[in-house]
């Protein structure tokens, strides 16, 4: 147990640092990379809970792709973020009290959490015990199932930004040649090729 | 089924309306346009004639009024509205009158104005004008009623400018505008009144309670009046506006600038009598008060005769008509106020087709002389047009109430009952109709000869082209002389003779003791002959004047010259509404604006209120940086201070 | 294993994002010729008619109160209503946008799909009825409505817009979101029923702070999709930047599914808490109007004034949100329906403004309009002066409604700042009218105007115009809709 414990405080405080690193650090790489070290730290959490699919999950769309794609827009893009920054002083004594103060309002309300008993009982779809079930087949079930209207919006979610970045980006060229399987096989040597005399020394 | 037949003129106005549009530059397809909106409204026009004669058989001579709920209109509080029509005797009586004479002008339209531009904008309106027209006499409420009333109000205003160009064209019709708006006014009181008193604008509610409010009472500035009486005034004034009576009739003759069919369609056989039509239809409150049926009577009779003096100078061919409507109406309100309801019904049916008639023939007339409407100038062309001259006479003659032509029946009638009626103001009324009669018949004859008679008095360009005209202009006014002929003698039994009761059923109340039409049955022989008389007096008169001794007007004029100018210039009503209302108008008008509007009010109010709101406007704009960092603070401030506003009140 | 869920009450949703799809792999598969322009034209057209359909199912599906996908889909009056007007909404926007999407060579079949997409997500945000389904449905319309506003992408202003809306709209996602967790952390469920029955039953001690301040949240984040003060600062930049076509569909489309979701929202779960938050619907309300109508005076484009006049209108919707009864919300929703017609109307008329091949969109360059396009400027003034509320328009009764209910409710300060900030929005309204017909022209603008914006015109201002004389169809319907929600 103490060892759980010991865990969760080092996951969770790495993972906090690293957040506040991402967004102080000077170098916009060392922020990606304290970004991966966040996605990492998460991970583990998630392991913690015994949710191992949902922290494999993260550690490969987020770290193997997600973070990667990060890093290279970062390094392509020769971003001059210290000139971005210019104007984060200038707003910092009020970005500072409202963040405060909101910190304040939370802190009064996470004080007065109280659960009422009827909560405990409207606890919404619970989960099949780990040890029955693997994580996969038990998101698998839910997914598919009671929350297929979510999933399948989801989805169609994904369709559109999709869309949006080739309707955004993506621009015919021509000239471009293209392969086309069906023309190349129905060529014929003799659409392609001619056979012509060439007179020495003069070419055609 | 029968709702088509109010509804199809909209529907004609809506094609011919639209076909505006579409007519463009091309010069055949103007023309295909023009075509196709003469056929769309004659054709609604006609269709919703045949089915308003079946609606008049089922409803007036079999006896089945109802009622067609269309659907909710307003419904705030007390205030409930529908669109409905109430079809009983009254109102179909009106319908078919007005879709028929409609039907008639429409098709005469088709001749008079075929080498006018916008053919297809005059018909859309005619159409429009005979929808509204039949709104308001269907109408099963007051607001509904009123609804068609200001209908006609706003296409006659566009029918009188329509030929907008012409600045008098113009100037008439916002005379007629705003002259109609007064009385438009006193319609709206009248109408608020009826509201406060009766709790409801609803026909049927205010009928039957209307005996039960006989004695009741109203505020009106501080003193305490007879409801009814008050209501019964104030809708008389709006009555006044609309169908010209004396003080509020300057607009009618002027309105003369209109096209000849509007002058026929509106100024004589429908839109003005929409006030006779809405005391008719109003007659449970006017029979509780007497006070308002003697002043009903005493305007109508003064009006009868003072148009017909006028008549007797003027020289323009369409004000001479102009002038006999408005004298015409006189009689109609006369005949309201000694509760012969049904006899001013009556003259308002059969003087709409003679009137219809006289008007379109004079329009054939002026047609015929190139335009030309100023009788001095005419004369001598009853051979080369002798359909239109014809007709003339049939119209003429039953204007003046020659047996057994329209005028006759409806007129007698009015008269005897004015002389039955037995009061003092019935008196009034009796002996005014008759010198009116008299002088009708003088100036419709001075009209026949002064036109068609004597010398021809026009340039030879002008004679050389009289000609008769097309047949698409005579067939109309022909079916109009049928009217004016047999309408009198064919209605009399169910208007006013034995069968009346039957045929007006409920839609016409006349309190016991008020029975002037009972008794006019059995007045003293020289009552029923006396107008007859005058009449063939005026029509000799007019013929030794202006036949015989054609010198004799002339000399008259001279040596009763204040007389003459006096009528001339229409006894110098608009000579003193300019003096009393237009010029101070005008001058408080302008100090207002000067003074009291730019230097006081603006300099204070707007412009100081302006320059405030202009102020702000920069500084609200100004938040508007651009940058997006801002516009997240500002979301994020504004959750903020929500999120602590609410911390606070809620702790504290 | 779970049964296969009751797919009926979804029906329509199912059937356009199938279209959508299906039209998508019909533009990517069309033979392009030339810029696509066929193509594109095309793809819309099908798109109004896979719209119309829609409405069709919507109405077939009909009104009676079902639920399914677990409680988290629902449908009944109110949503058909809604739905209603959004498709309505969609599908005039494709047909008036044909002629800009030409001139400005921005003519693409995605086009018509991300519409589509953005329709879909209206209409499961109106349908939502738990606060996951609701992000789901918010996001999908969000999305399509980013990749819109810089759909010319060669253009600066576009893009900007785009991404100022996304950057902004993501923050608010967030606080949704915020707020949402906050909300499921206190109460344990993310159904709305189930979030309403335990408001109702533990009525005595009042909700916790942390319910509020999840509220709060949830409310900032619709807020700023219906561009209510304070979080409206992206209104006017988008809808300046944004493509005229897509700016139309901006000012109607995502407020009409967004207040719709609001109403929902607010009167459903959160019903129970009304007295907690009718004060911040209020505050917001009156920002809303106020800044409405004193920040459009000063501005020169017409698009930037239509912006402030959103602001200000959903100020006014706001009003019925607070009454908070059935007149309040049978009011909202008169209004949304006229202001659909009116605002798309005014849009159409704005796309007309076009000189030399390009399009214009300044005040100024209405100048002379009743003369070069007499038509439009009597479309335009009849728009304007329904907006300014003059009777007996359309938009003088929508208010008219409102205030009643405010009034009704004892809300008097409401409607007094209503009255008053409609007073000084009438201020610019007419000045587009004193604009079109009494300035003189300085160049007149192209001639002549296509025949589906023609109709589009036509179409809403007869609406606008004939309403007072028929309005008894919508009434009844926006009071059966009203009804289904206080209700349910």
């Amino acid at each position: 147990m103490i060892i759980q414990a010991l865990a969760f405080y080092l996951f969770a405080a790495v993972t906090v640092a690293s957040a506040v690193a991402v967004i102080s650090v000077r170098n916009p790489v060392h922020s990606v990379l304290f970004l991966i070290l966040a996605f990492f730290n998460s991970a583990g959490l998630f392991i913690l809970l015994g949710a191992e699919f949902l922290a494999m999950i993260l550690v490969v769309v987020y770290v193997g792709a997600v973070a990667v794609l990060f890093m290279f827009v970062v390094m392509m893009l020769d971003i001059n973020f210290v000139e971005l920054r210019q104007g984060f002083l200038q707003y910092l004594p009020i970005g500072a009290l409202i963040g405060l103060i909101l910190l304040v309002e939370i802190l009064v309300m996470v004080g007065g959490w109280a659960l009422s008993p009827e909560i405990a009982s409207a606890v919404a779809a619970p989960t099949p015990a780990p040890e029955t079930v693997t994580n996969t087949h038990a998101l698998g079930e839910l997914i598919y199932t009671r929350y297929v209207y979510l999933f399948q919006a989801a989805g169609i979610i994904l369709l559109v930004a999709m869309i949006g970045a080739i309707v955004l980006t993506h621009r015919r060229r021509d000239g471009v040649r293209r392969q086309k399987v069906s023309e190349q096989i129905a060529r014929r040597a003799e659409e392609s090729a001619t056979v012509r005399q060439v007179e020495s020394g003069k070419g055609i | 089924m029968y709702t088509f037949a109010i509804f199809l003129p909209l529907l004609g106005a809506m094609v011919a309306g639209l076909l505006v549009f579409v007519g463009g530059e091309d010069e055949e397809r103007r023309a295909r346009m023009d075509r196709a909106a003469q056929w769309s409204t004659c054709g609604a026009m006609s269709l919703a004639s045949i089915i308003a004669m079946f609606l008049f058989k089922e409803v007036a001579l079999d006896g089945n009024p109802y009622t067609v709920e269309l659907f909710t209109w307003i419904d705030s509080g007390a205030l409930e509205v529908s669109w409905a029509l109430k079809l009983d005797s009254l109102a179909v009586v009106m319908v078919l009158m007005v879709t028929v004479v409609s039907t008639m002008i429409h098709f005469y339209s088709i001749g008079y104005m075929h080498h006018d531009p916008s053919i297809p904008r005059f018909m859309s309106y005619l159409s429009l004008f005979t929808f509204f027209m039949l709104m308001l006499v269907t109408a099963d409420n007051l607001i509904q009623l009123f609804f068609g009333w200001e209908g006609v109000g706003l296409v006659s205003y566009l029918l009188i400018g329509f030929w907008y160009d012409r600045p008098a064209a113009n100037a008439a019709a916002i005379k007629a505008f705003v002259v109609n708006r007064v009385g438009d006014f006193g319609f709206m009181l009248g109408i608020f009144a009826v509201f406060v008193l009766f709790q409801s604008v609803n026909l049927d509610t205010i009928f039957s309670a209307a005996a039960g409010k006989a004695d009741a009472t109203i505020q009106v500035f501080g003193g305490e009046f007879h409801a009814l009486t008050v209501i019964g005034l104030l809708l008389f004034v709006g009555a006044m506006g609309k169908s010209a009576q004396l003080g509020l009739h300057t607009w009618l003759p002027d309105a003369m600038e209109g096209p000849t069919p509007v002058s026929a369609l509106i100024h004589a056989a429908t839109m003005v009598t929409a006030g006779i039509f809405m005391v008719a239809r109003l007659s449970p409150l006017f029979e509780y008060s007497e006070t308002a049926l003697t002043v009903i009577t005493v305007v109508g009779a003064t009006t009868a005769i003072f148009a017909a003096t006028i008549g007797c100078v003027q020289n323009d061919i369409k004000r001479v008509i102009a002038y006999s409507t408005m004298s015409q109406l006189g009689y109609m309100f006369f005949a309201l106020g000694v509760s012969a309801y049904s006899a001013g019904i009556f003259h308002l049916m059969t003087h709409a087709f003679f009137k219809a008639l006289l008007f379109l023939g004079a329009g054939s007339v002026i047609h015929a002389m190139s335009d030309e409407q100023d009788m001095r100038r005419m004369g001598g062309i009853w051979k080369m047009i002798p359909v239109t001259y014809a007709l003339m006479w049939i119209g003429s003659l039953a204007l003046a109430g020659i047996w057994p032509f329209a005028g006759y029946y409806s007129k007698d009638t009015i008269l005897e009952a004015a002389y039955a009626a037995g009061s003092g103001v019935g008196g009034y009324a009796f002996w005014m109709g008759i010198t009116a009669a008299f002088l009708t018949a003088f100036y419709s004859w001075r009209l026949i000869i002064m036109t068609f008679h004597g010398a021809p008095r026009a340039d030879e360009r002008v004679m050389a082209h009289v000609h008769e005209s097309p047949k698409v202009m005579i067939l109309p006014l022909i079916v109009l002389a049928a009217g004016a002929l047999f309408a009198g003698y064919l209605g009399f039994e169910y208007f006013v003779g034995s069968n009346a009761a039957e045929f007006w059923g409920n839609s016409i109340l006349v309190l016991p003791g008020h029975d002037a039409l009972e008794n006019a049955h059995s007045v003293p022989l020289w009552v029923k002959y006396l107008p007859l008389v005058v009449a063939g007096a005026g029509i000799a008169l007019a013929y030794v004047m202006y036949m015989f001794a054609p010198g004799l007007p002339a000399a008259l004029a001279s040596s009763f010259s204040a007389v003459h100018r006096f009528l001339l210039n229409k006894w110098y009503f608009d000579e003193l509404y300019d003096l009393l209302f237009v010029r101070p108008a005008f001058y408080l008008g302008r100090n207002l604006w000067k003074t009291g509007d730019g230097a006081i009010i603006d300099g204070v109010g707007p412009d100081g209120l302006a320059a405030a709101t202009l102020n702000l406007a920069r500084r609200a704009a100004k938040l508007q940086t651009g940058y997006l960092y801002h516009y997240a603070f500002a979301m994020l401030i504004g959750v903020v201070s929500v999120v602590t506003w609410y911390l606070f009140t809620r702790a504290g | 294993m779970a049964a296969v869920p009751n797919l009926i009450p979804a029906l329509p949703e199912i059937f356009l994002a199938l279209t959508a799809m299906t039209l998508l792999m019909l533009g990517v598969f069309q033979k392009v010729d030339g810029d696509g322009q066929a193509t594109a034209r095309f793809v819309s057209y099908l798109a109004v008619i896979a719209f119309g359909l829609t409405i069709l199912l919507v109405v077939t599906v009909g009104g009676g109160r079902k639920l399914t996908f677990d409680g988290m889909f629902i449908t009944d009056f109110f949503g058909v209503f809604f739905k209603i007007l959004v498709l309505i909404a969609s599908a005039l926007t494709l047909v008036i946008s044909q002629g800009y999407l030409k001139v400005q060579g921005m003519a693409r079949f995605e086009y018509p799909v991300l519409v589509m997409f953005a329709t879909l997500g209206m209409m499961l945000m109106i349908s939502a009825n738990n606060l996951i389904s609701l992000y789901l449905g918010l996001e999908m319309q969000s999305l399509a409505l980013y990749v819109l506003a810089s759909f010319q992408r060669d253009d600066m202003r576009s893009t900007e817009a785009g991404l100022k809306y996304f950057v902004l709209g993501a923050l608010a996602s967030g606080m949704l979101l915020y707020g949402s967790s906050l909300i499921y952390g206190f109460t344990g469920t993310t159904d709305f029923g189930a979030i309403a029955a335990l408001f109702n039953s533990t009525a005595e001690g009042g909700p916790s702070v942390g319910v509020i301040i999840g509220l709060v949240f949830i409310l900032a984040g619709l807020a700023f999709k219906v561009s209510a003060v304070p979080f409206h600062m992206w209104t006017p930049d988008v809808y300046e930047g944004a493509p005229t076509p897509v700016t139309a569909f901006f000012a109607v489309g995502p407020k009409l599914a967004a207040i719709a979701l609001l109403l929902r929202v607010m009167i459903g779960p959160f019903g129970e808490l009304a007295g907690q938050w009718q004060q911040i619907v209020a505050f917001i309300s009156i920002a809303s109007m106020v800044l409405g109508a004193f920040a459009a005076i000063n501005q020169t484009n017409i698009k930037r004034m239509m912006a402030y006049s959103s602001i200000g209108n959903v100020g006014y919707v706001l009003i019925g949100l607070v009454v908070a009864d059935e007149a309040g919300i049978r009011g909202v929703l008169i209004y949304m329906a006229i202001y659909l017609f009116m605002t798309l109307g005014a849009f159409t008329c704005i796309l007309c403004m076009r000189r030399g091949g390009g399009m214009v969109e300044d005040i100024k360059d209405l100048a002379g309009l009743s003369r070069s396009h007499p038509m439009v400027a009597l479309a335009m003034a009849i728009f304007m002066f329904s907006m300014a509320g003059i009777p007996p328009l359309a938009g003088f009764l929508g208010k008219l409604y409102i205030f009643m209910a405010a009034i009704n409710a004892q809300l008097y300060t409401l409607a007094v700042i209503g009255v008053l900030s409609s007073v000084v929005g009438a201020f610019y309204y007419l000045r587009v009218i004193k604009v079109m017909y009494f300035d003189e022209p300085t160049d007149l603008l192209d001639r002549p105007v296509s025949r589906e914006i023609g109709l589009v015109l036509a179409g809403s201002s007869l609406f606008v115009v004939l309403f007072v004389i028929y309005p008894l169809p919508l009434l009844a319907a926006a009071k059966a809709a009203a009804q289904a929600l206080m209700g349910g």
